[in-house]
């Protein structure tokens, strides 16, 4: 009977911190002397309207934005945002993407899996001077390009002006969806002394 | 008038490489993996309806070339336009031998048969509210228009009327296109232009009657030849009967030429886009023409836009040249909604002018514009004062607000804008 209940406590635990590690989706870690994320329950290249576009071979830009506040959570100390193009190759079925900010960079022939990775690690950054104890939070968010802002009438408006045809493709089209977009993934509070420790984790 | 001339030079350069973008855009589908496949055939589906030969050219340019996705939805678009559909989706799929691919251009719905359209609606500060709208019923490959107009802001005159014009699209091959227009307008004066120009100049109706045909040379490149028969209602024309001014009916028959080129490098759709806006007109009236008045009119007039992400640069020139004794509505008029902003057309010139030097130059960033024009309108070579103005203001497409001050007038009398213009 005690055996029994042993592994019941074991088994509900265990579940217990399974469920948690999946719930954490921004994951900070100190690395090389920098900031490194990981998001591995997010997955941006797995479904929706970006997809879409990517296997109709159309490029999709996505915005990653990712800040790093200290001391309080309204002092930026450090903000990086970068672009990615992603593409998808018709014939090869695999990713390409292309970082866009300088250094700019390229990876081909990746599965969406190691395309989502790849331009999450382009984000790491550099702490130079930071006391190990300082408090610090980070903040990530994703945004894809889908519903890019394109011409006010669709493109429909030629030389000889605005036309009812334009106004009626307009008006009779659905609510624009709003931009796809991933996050904010928040972790924190955390020191550089805690990740040396272990990652850490957040939501 | 050697700054014009400067910034004639300086706009008119990026027209002279019009190379440039070719590298640009190489650069763009680097971004695609799927432009190193080559594309098999393009397939227009959701319609029976025959495209140009013109548009059969760009289809089979894109046919064996490289996969270019900017220059697809380009193509999307004109066919668009061209068949006057309200949508055209493009879908991409993989083609019959490896590295190749098929386009598809499906119609989603089908030709609009009658469209209203507004090609200009204006207000200005001081001039009012301008407008020019028309309905057009489409069969075959013919178009017929309805229009209202009421313009207070490209003539020294205020001209509102009717318009009526029937187009064939196709005369024998796509290549040629013919248009019968007519016009009726009642005009109005200025005080300003009343009390300078000779009462025999001033005229209260203009019926315009221009059949004209237009060849397209080579895409983008195209000529537009015809005919313009003006009639003019002038009250008090210089005739006497009994010592007093008599009301008379001129003529004003011109020969009018236009060579136009329009060429566009990428898509809205795209982070970068250019395109290069051209035409040269001529306009000469004769007497072989049984026309009253002999005259030749030269204007030649060019933008430039180059567009990266939410950054926009544009520039803009003009110039003319009139000489004859050409009616009112021939002279050449700056300080209007679209050319030296910010000045009234009756404080540079209140009958218009026969020589005309223009530059602009403008910035965008997102919705928000800046702009510099200059320019000079002159009759004789003393009168020739370069003018220049500034502005800021919002600009979506065709739609803008905008406020605009005339530098160096002494005064700070800003004009104005709302509205759209094409």
């Amino acid at each position: 009977m005690s055996a029994i209940k042993f592994w019941w406590v074991v088994v509900a635990f265990l579940s217990g911190f399974a469920l948690a590690m999946m719930a954490e989706e921004l994951i900070v870690n100190w690395r090389n002397d920098r900031l490194e994320f990981s998001l591995s329950h997010v997955h941006f290249l797995s479904g929706g309207k970006p997809l879409e576009m990517l296997h109709n071979a159309a490029p999709v830009p996505f915005d990653f934005q990712m800040t790093v506040y200290s001391g309080s959570r309204n002092h930026v100390l450090r903000q990086i945002t970068d672009q990615f193009v992603v593409s998808y190759a018709l014939w090869e079925e695999d990713f390409k993407v292309v970082k866009m900010q300088s250094p700019r960079r390229e990876r081909e022939h990746l599965s969406a899996q190691e395309a989502e990775k790849w331009c999450v690690d382009q984000m790491a950054m550099d702490l130079p001077r930071l006391a190990p104890e300082t408090p610090l939070w980070a903040r990530f968010e994703i945004r894809a390009e889908d519903g890019k802002e394109g011409p006010l009438f669709g493109g429909s408006i030629g030389d000889s002006g605005l036309s009812l045809t334009s106004l009626i493709e307009v008006f009779s089209r659905p609510a624009r969806a709003a931009q796809s977009h991933w996050g904010p993934y928040e972790a924190g509070p955390f020191t550089l002394e805690d990740l040396k420790r272990s990652p850490r984790r957040g939501s | 008038m050697k700054t014009l001339w400067l910034l004639a030079l300086i706009l008119a350069a990026p027209l002279s490489a019009c190379k440039l973008p070719d590298g640009e855009e190489k650069a763009s589908p680097r971004l695609n993996v799927n432009s190193r496949y080559t594309v098999e055939s393009v397939r227009l589906l959701g319609t029976d309806l025959k495209i140009s030969n013109a548009l059969r050219v760009e289809v089979d340019r894109i046919v064996g070339g490289k996969y270019d996705l900017s220059a697809i939805e380009d193509l999307a678009d004109r066919i668009k336009s061209e068949m006057h559909l309200a949508d055209i989706k493009i879908s991409v799929t993989r083609g019959t031998t490896p590295d190749h691919v098929i386009v598809n251009l499906e119609a989603r719905q089908q030709q609009q048969k009658f469209d209203l359209n507004v090609a200009k609606f204006v207000y200005d500060s001081k001039e009012g509210w301008n407008g020019d709208g028309a309905a057009t019923m489409n069969f075959h490959e013919n178009a017929v228009t309805f229009g209202l107009v009421s313009d207070n802001d490209t003539l020294v005159e205020r001209y509102a009327g009717i318009r009526a014009r029937f187009e064939r699209k196709s005369v024998g091959t796509d290549r040629v296109q013919l248009r019968f227009e007519f016009d009726s307008f009642h005009t109005q004066w200025n005080t300003a232009t009343l009390s300078e120009a000779p009462l025999s100049e001033i005229y209260r109706t203009r019926q315009v009657f221009t059949p004209e045909a237009t060849v397209v040379i080579l895409p983008p490149l195209d000529w537009s030849f015809g005919v313009s028969f003006d009639r003019l209602g002038v009250p008090f024309s210089s005739t006497t009967v009994g010592g007093a001014a008599a009301a008379k009916t001129e003529s004003s028959n011109a020969v009018v030429n236009t060579l136009r080129y329009h060429q566009r490098w990428g898509s809205a759709h795209d982070r970068r886009e250019q395109e290069v806006n051209a035409s040269y007109i001529v306009r000469a009236g004769t007497g072989l023409l049984d026309s009253d008045r002999a005259f030749t009119r030269h204007l030649a007039r060019a933008f430039y836009r180059f567009r990266r992400g939410r950054h926009t640069v544009r520039a803009d020139f003009a110039a003319g040249r009139l000489s004859g004794a050409a009616p009112l509505y021939e002279r050449f008029v700056l300080g209007d909604s679209e050319m030296l902003r910010g000045w009234s057309r009756f404080d540079l010139d209140p009958v218009g002018g026969t020589r005309l030097l223009y530059g602009s130059a403008g910035y965008q960033y997102g919705i928000l514009q800046t702009f510099y024009d200059t320019g000079a309108i002159w009759d004789t070579p003393r009168q020739k004062e370069a003018r220049q103005s500034v502005g800021i203001g919002f600009k979506k497409e065709c739609f803008q607000l905008a406020v605009a001050f005339p530098l160096g007038s002494g005064r700070v009398d800003p004009i104005f804008y709302a509205g759209m213009n094409f």
